[in-house]
């Protein structure tokens, strides 16, 4: 276990009384029970209770990295994917509106797409949603696929601060470097291997599986991947394309929830979030999309929005009826380590609830106990 | 004109020339819309009010000879031919002649009978000029051959594979796998334009849905089958009883079938697209589940072609083939696939094994586990071939569903047919067809008609279809 790692499993016992002060945030919950109503309005004032977004996105280029998780061909009982595992086209292009109100200048889409190199566009248009549609809503409107190179020349490079759990840097897309607000726009679900799935859960999919995918190159990326990141990512099998950085320490775990969670942390580190929103009005719980057996479909009827990931997702956790400083072996991190423990340790945020603002609705009025 | 048949039947209400010209009033075989019929009670006759269907399949029973030819009597009154089913048993041209003699208007030879048998029944029946149908297993279908229709009872109940756990099989595509008829009937169709059947009985100890009736009828029709409808018994027990919802269910069947017939045009228009199959029967082209199948389930256009018609001109506009099985060709047939790559094609040809084993199995309808897993790998190989390109049409949020194109002969029209197969409707679908075509069309059984929007893209022309239940087609002009 590295220092780092000591803390933050520590800190959150209470072992460690003079554990670092990671920053806080407030965050905002709002009540809402249908992607029908003014979604805009909603987010309006969720993020005015945090100090608008103005201050945030005037005349910037924010990149949005959606929460688009698995095929679009595999559906929990053919329902719509947003209201299932994805978030809501509904909710994406409301925020648009928002944003482009706000002054961005350029409002990017990304997403890792499932097993494809090809266009956002088109796995857009696989889920049903109206790609034409939302790249026409406002000015500056963009997309991309962020499994591969992309629309980039080359990969960036992101060091995590300070050094990394697993890996001390990732190579992503260029679409994370070249903006200036980076958002993660996530579901409030469950996730088999790392509990939950919320904000900082969501950047997972910022890693391209042309690199950490398990038909990579040995040598280098594989700009047609057509596989998921099983193999480097959650069992480390094998290692990353040797473009990228190579693992720091191949003796440790190979368990996925050993390592999945500290990759979360790692690349939340190496990318920060700047704001952040949850998607709860419709989700699934027992699991991250219709691959996992036993799931089913809830309706917490919330949205939860932010400026911190750890913040935003401890108050996202608490909503979903869980500690948010809960151990390994605790639901919902009954088989992993704690992705927000683990974020909180490289110093993103703070866990505590106690030291966090929540506006809006309080978690007590807006709890939905995915448990129950 | 009078035969000698006339001479031997009974006739209670009608004088022979009465009853001639009632057959004489019956549809052309080629526009018979059959289905499987369990009763003999002229009342049942009712039921099919409001339906396309005009031809019943009824067990033969000479037992029961005087209530069918009754029965066949009042089902002429209304223009329904009646076929007499005969099995493998006994001597069929025998009871041929006694069902021609109880007034029915044809003869099924349901299962594999012995070489020639249907030659025997038909010469038997020579003077009646009684249609005489093969209703067989997929390997003895006469492809090319004279036969009036060609009739199988080796389809397959299309829809989505559902396993033990309630989750939907995913197919090696990576996207729900559908058991459909649409790669054998194709197979069977680029042979030529003979009327082809296809049916099966319900799957015994299972609820069939009113929506997997629909999906089996579409399923067929969408590639230009007819589907010989066949109900459960407790469905057929609650029709037969006029059970409001079943009545419902069997009038929304009704519209179905009826729907493919309003549109005979659609069944003249030939395959479309930049991408040829040759595939030979002995390569598993009559197989369902197989690589005309996983093709379909990506919604590639493609155009099958028989080995054995092979030539330039299937050709035509194709700038990807594959060829399944390298090792069959003739001399002659390779040529036609060089002039193929060496006019720009590319050409994909199936190393030792490509093809399916024990093809020629009559029992076999679907592709075997081991053939599966193999097939996985050509898949990936034709996958990747394929990529994101559009040979013809590329349609998308279509993962339940399945598509085929087609052109008129000047293509200057395509038509898009869509299936879903999935019991609720799928919403937001997108179509982007090579070409340019400046209006759309959409055809529903249930909402009639009406126009869409097109844009330009990249690919050609864009269409937004908001909504299909079961079956659509999209007609661009």
């Amino acid at each position: 276990m590295t220092r780092r790692e000591w803390l933050a499993c520590t800190a959150a016992a209470g072992i460690l009384k003079a554990a670092p002060a990671a920053p806080t945030a407030p965050v905002s919950i709002a009540k809402c029970n249908s992607y029908d109503g003014d979604l805009a309005a909603t987010l309006s004032t969720m993020y005015d209770q945090l100090g608008g977004l103005d201050r945030i996105v005037r005349n910037k280029t924010v990149t949005i990295k959606l929460n688009l998780t698995g095929s679009p061909g595999l559906r929990l009982q053919g329902k719509p994917l947003g209201v299932t595992h994805y978030t809501h086209p509904k909710l994406v292009f409301a925020m648009a509106r928002v944003l482009n109100k706000a002054g961005a200048r350029r409002i990017r889409f990304v997403e890792s797409a499932w097993a494809s190199g090809g266009p956002l566009e088109e796995y857009m248009l696989d889920a049903g949603w109206n790609a034409r549609a939302l790249l026409n809503l406002v000015p500056g409107v963009e997309m991309e696929n962020t499994n591969n190179l992309g629309k980039g020349k080359k990969y960036s490079r992101f060091k995590v601060p300070g050094g990394g759990y697993l890996y001390p840097a990732y190579d992503l897309n260029h679409a994370f470097e070249d903006t200036d607000v980076f958002m993660s726009m996530a579901k409030l679900k469950n996730h088999e291997t790392c509990g939950v799935t919320l904000s900082l859960k969501n950047c997972f999919g910022n890693s391209p599986a042309s690199i950490y995918g398990d038909d990579a190159k040995v040598d280098e990326p594989n700009e047609s991947p057509t596989s998921g990141r099983g193999a480097v990512f959650h069992a480390g099998k094998r290692g990353p394309a040797k473009s990228a950085p190579q693992e720091l320490d191949p003796t440790t775990s190979r368990h996925a929830g050993y390592r999945v969670p500290r990759i979360v942390a790692d690349l939340v580190a190496a990318r920060p979030v700047d704001i952040t929103l949850i998607d709860g009005i419709e989700s699934v719980r027992g699991g991250e999309g219709p691959w996992i057996k036993g799931i089913s479909v809830v309706q917490p009827g919330v949205l939860i929005a932010g400026t911190n990931p750890v913040t935003t997702d401890a108050v996202a956790t608490a909503v979903m009826g869980y500690d948010p400083q809960a151990q390994k072996g605790t639901k919902p991190f009954v088989t992993c380590d704690n992705t927000l423990l683990l974020a909180e340790g490289h110093g993103i945020g703070t866990t505590d609830l106690k030291r966090i603002e929540v506006v809006g609705v309080p978690i007590a009025q807006a709890l939905y106990r995915f448990e129950a | 004109m009078k035969s000698a048949l006339w001479h031997a039947i009974s006739l209670p209400h009608y004088n022979e020339s009465m009853l001639f010209a009632l057959m004489l009033a019956l549809a052309a075989p080629a526009d018979w819309v059959p289905a499987r019929w369990t009763w003999t009670d002229p009342a049942t006759l009712d039921l099919l009010q409001g339906t396309p269907v005009n031809c019943l399949l009824l067990k033969w029973n000479s037992e029961q000879a005087q209530a069918i030819s009754t029965f066949s009597e009042r089902a002429a009154e209304r223009r329904i031919a009646t076929l007499a089913i005969i099995e493998p048993k006994g001597d069929p041209a025998d009871s041929a002649r006694q069902a021609i003699r109880a007034k029915m208007t044809g003869i099924v030879l349901e299962g594999d009978f012995p070489e020639g048998t249907a030659g025997r029944v038909r010469d038997a029946l020579a003077d009646s000029k009684a249609v005489v149908i093969e209703l067989t297993s997929r390997s003895r279908l006469k492809l090319g051959g004279p036969a009036p229709i060609l009739a199988t009872n080796q389809g397959v109940w299309a829809g989505i594979q559902v396993m033990d756990d309630g989750h939907a099989k995913a197919g090696p595509s990576g996207t729900p796998w559908i058991d459909t008829n649409t790669g054998f009937v194709r197979a069977v169709k680029a042979w030529g334009d003979t009327p082809l059947w296809i049916g099966n009985l319900p799957p015994p100890k299972a609820v069939v849905t009113g929506e997997r009736y629909l999906q089996v009828i579409c399923d067929a029709a969408m590639v230009g089958a007819r589907w010989i409808v066949a109900l459960d018994d407790d469905f057929a027990r609650r029709l037969k009883d006029k059970d409001p919802a079943t009545l419902k269910q069997w009038q929304r069947m009704g519209r179905h079938l009826q729907y493919y017939e309003d549109h005979k045009e659609w069944r003249a228009m030939r395959p479309a697209g930049k991408f040829a199959l040759v595939q030979d029967v002995s390569d598993g082209a009559l197989l369902s589940g197989g690589i005309l199948d996983m093709i379909a389930v990506k919604h590639t256009p493609v155009r099958p072609v028989p080995r054995q018609k092979l030539n330039i001109a299937a050709f035509k506009d194709v700038s990807l083939a594959v060829n399944v099985n390298g090792e069959s060709l003739t001399p002659e047939e390779k040529e036609v696939l060089r002039a193929f790559t060496r006019s720009g094609g590319t050409l994909l040809t199936g190393p030792p094994g490509w093809k399916a084993q024990n093809s020629t199995n009559a029992d076999q309808i679907t592709l075997e586990k081991q053939e599966m897993e193999r097939l996985d790998t050509i898949w990936k190989e034709v996958n990747s071939m394929i990529g994101r390109r559009n040979l013809g049409a590329r349609l998308f949020n279509v993962s339940t569903m399945l598509s085929d194109l087609m052109s008129s002969p000047d293509g200057k029209q395509v038509v898009v047919q869509l299936v879903n197969y999935a019991d609720y409707s799928v919403e937001s679908i997108a179509v982007h067809v090579l070409g340019d075509f400046k209006h759309a069309r959409l055809y529903t059984p249930e909402d009639g008609e009406r126009a869409l929007e097109v844009y330009k893209n990249e690919e050609g022309t864009g269409v937004d279809i908001d909504k299909v239940s079961v079956c659509a087609t999209l007609r661009l002009d």
